[in-house]
């Protein structure tokens, strides 16, 4: 049965955070990316990992050798089992081709809502 | 066996003619101070039984006399006299050869060792490449010290224009694994010209480090068996230090074995690609992927699989990418040299081919192509 879950007021989740929803058979993080929302089940794709106790990290890239470019935000979502990261802004693994299962987020009210669990 | 094509050799390994013919071209103040020039390594070598002699036997001088610019020598040391590497070398087909030769490893003086390395080049300038050899054609290595890199890229600027100088060479044994900052300045001068870079075991257990990681071994078996994993760390710290994406033109070409175990190793260092990539973010590629526009290894008649069963052998060439990651070398004079008939002879033509010729050509580029025709 899928359902609507109240996951807390927009004051409650600012730029960086996160919270933990019990719902569906794994539980699901909403995370505030940038002021967008993004709910990811706790579930690593790879091995099954309890993703959302991972930390977040920015997206290091590099224009060339040991120069590093860090983005100001904490867009990935690194597993703790693994170390296998996710871009939270779209799903994808950093590297391979695995996609994190994510989920619907409506704001309303200053409300945040999860749905369709 | 003689073969279809023309062959070329990456690896042969001239020496001079005695210890002392180096103060020949010695610059002072170094021409005043002692080299110690212990041409053999240190661990007990089975000397005297054929064919495990340390040295090819062909490559013993038998009182030859060989007259330079600098004076009459009889010769001493194996492999220090011309007519019989041309001999060797005719034999097994080969039209064109480059001569890297045999230093002593790193000096703990950095100045005489670029002073030797110098000697090393003007010698074979001097020599081996300006004598007009009948059947094979004689390219150089132009040595340099790798502890001082920008003296180093003094020496190249020094040579590059040698119409014989076609790659530089440096030693396995070093201070730092060669990925590191230490060196750029040497590597930023051989893409810049264009030249392959040679490393090639040569010390003799003196200043360098111990060449296993827990020490030094005691017997032969264990060095000779062992010592090639060192050119996997080399490999691997020039991918992780992002040496290749620094600088795409820069080929490597390892001269003294280590490629049987370089497959698996790459596997392992793929595998931890993927979640070590922020430590690396300059390593757009898999580790492995870097190989084929980077990396040769010198064919070494004591690696690859054991025995002949043609299967096996096909099967370890596929799984290695053998056909494009080998140059043949003979080693020469080495008693373990190997000849053009005993690489892979069950081997389809082509990947051969690609070994005893293309892949140089390929690496060396227009030069060596008068010499692979």
């Amino acid at each position: 049965m899928r359902s609507t879950h109240i996951v807390g007021s927009v004051d409650e989740l600012p730029s960086g955070s996160y919270k933990f929803v019990q719902a569906g058979k794994f539980g699901i993080g909403v995370y505030n990316v940038d002021g967008e929302f993004r709910a990811v089940t706790n579930y690593c794709p790879h091995r099954g990992g309890p993703l959302c106790v991972g930390r977040r990290y920015p997206v290091i890239d590099s224009p060339a050798p040991y120069e590093f470019e860090v983005s100001g935000g904490d867009e990935i979502l690194k597993c703790p089992w693994h170390g296998w990261e996710f871009d939270l802004r779209d799903g994808e693994s950093e590297v391979g081709k695995k996609r994190i299962r994510t989920h619907k987020v409506r704001v309303e009210d200053g409300t945040v809502y999860l749905e369709g669990v | 066996m003689s073969e279809p094509m023309a062959v070329f050799d990456a690896a042969v390994h001239p020496r001079m003619l005695v210890n002392n013919q180096i103060y020949d071209y010695m610059v002072e103040p170094f021409k005043g101070l002692v080299y110690n020039t212990p041409n053999r390594f240190f661990h007990p070598v089975p000397t005297g039984i054929a064919p495990y002699g340390e040295w090819l036997d062909q490559s013993r001088p038998d009182g030859e006399v060989i007259t330079t610019a600098a004076g009459a020598y009889t010769a001493r040391e194996p492999g220090s006299v011309p007519e019989r590497t041309r001999e060797y070398l005719v034999g097994n087909g080969v039209r064109g050869a480059v001569l890297n030769p045999t230093l002593r490893g790193l000096q703990p003086a950095a100045d005489q060792g670029d002073a030797i390395c110098a000697a090393y080049n003007d010698w074979l300038a001097a020599t081996w490449l300006s004598d007009t050899v009948d059947g094979v054609e004689y390219f150089g290595t132009i040595r340099v010290n790798p502890m001082n890199a920008a003296g180093a890229a003094k020496e190249i600027a020094r040579w590059a224009d040698h119409p014989r100088m076609i790659q530089v060479g440096v030693p396995v044994e070093s201070h730092h694994p060669y990925g590191q900052r230490y060196y750029l300045e040497l590597w930023e001068a051989c893409a810049a010209h264009n030249l392959p870079v040679a490393i090639k075991a040569e010390g003799g257990v003196g200043v360098e480090y111990f060449p296993t990681m827990t020490g030094l071994p005691r017997t032969h078996i264990e060095f000779s068996a062992l010592h090639r994993d060192r050119f996997y760390f080399h490999l691997a710290s020039f991918i992780a230090e992002g040496v290749f994406d620094r600088f795409p033109d820069l080929r490597i070409i390892f001269s003294d074995g280590g490629f049987d175990m370089m497959t698996p190793a790459m596997w392992r260092m793929d595998m931890d690609w993927p979640i070590t990539r922020t430590e690396v973010p300059w390593v757009k590629r898999l580790p492995s992927e870097y190989l084929r526009e980077h990396v040769r290894f010198v064919t070494n008649s004591l690696e690859g699989p054991p025995g002949e069963d043609p299967d096996l052998v096909a099967e370890w060439v596929e799984r290695t990418d053998a056909a494009h990651l080998l140059v043949y070398g003979s080693g020469y004079p080495l008693w373990s040299s190997m000849a053009p008939a005993e690489v892979f002879p069950h081997l389809g033509a082509e990947d051969r081919a690609r070994i005893l010729s293309g892949n140089a050509e390929a690496l060396y580029g227009p030069r060596i192509a008068a010499s692979v025709r």
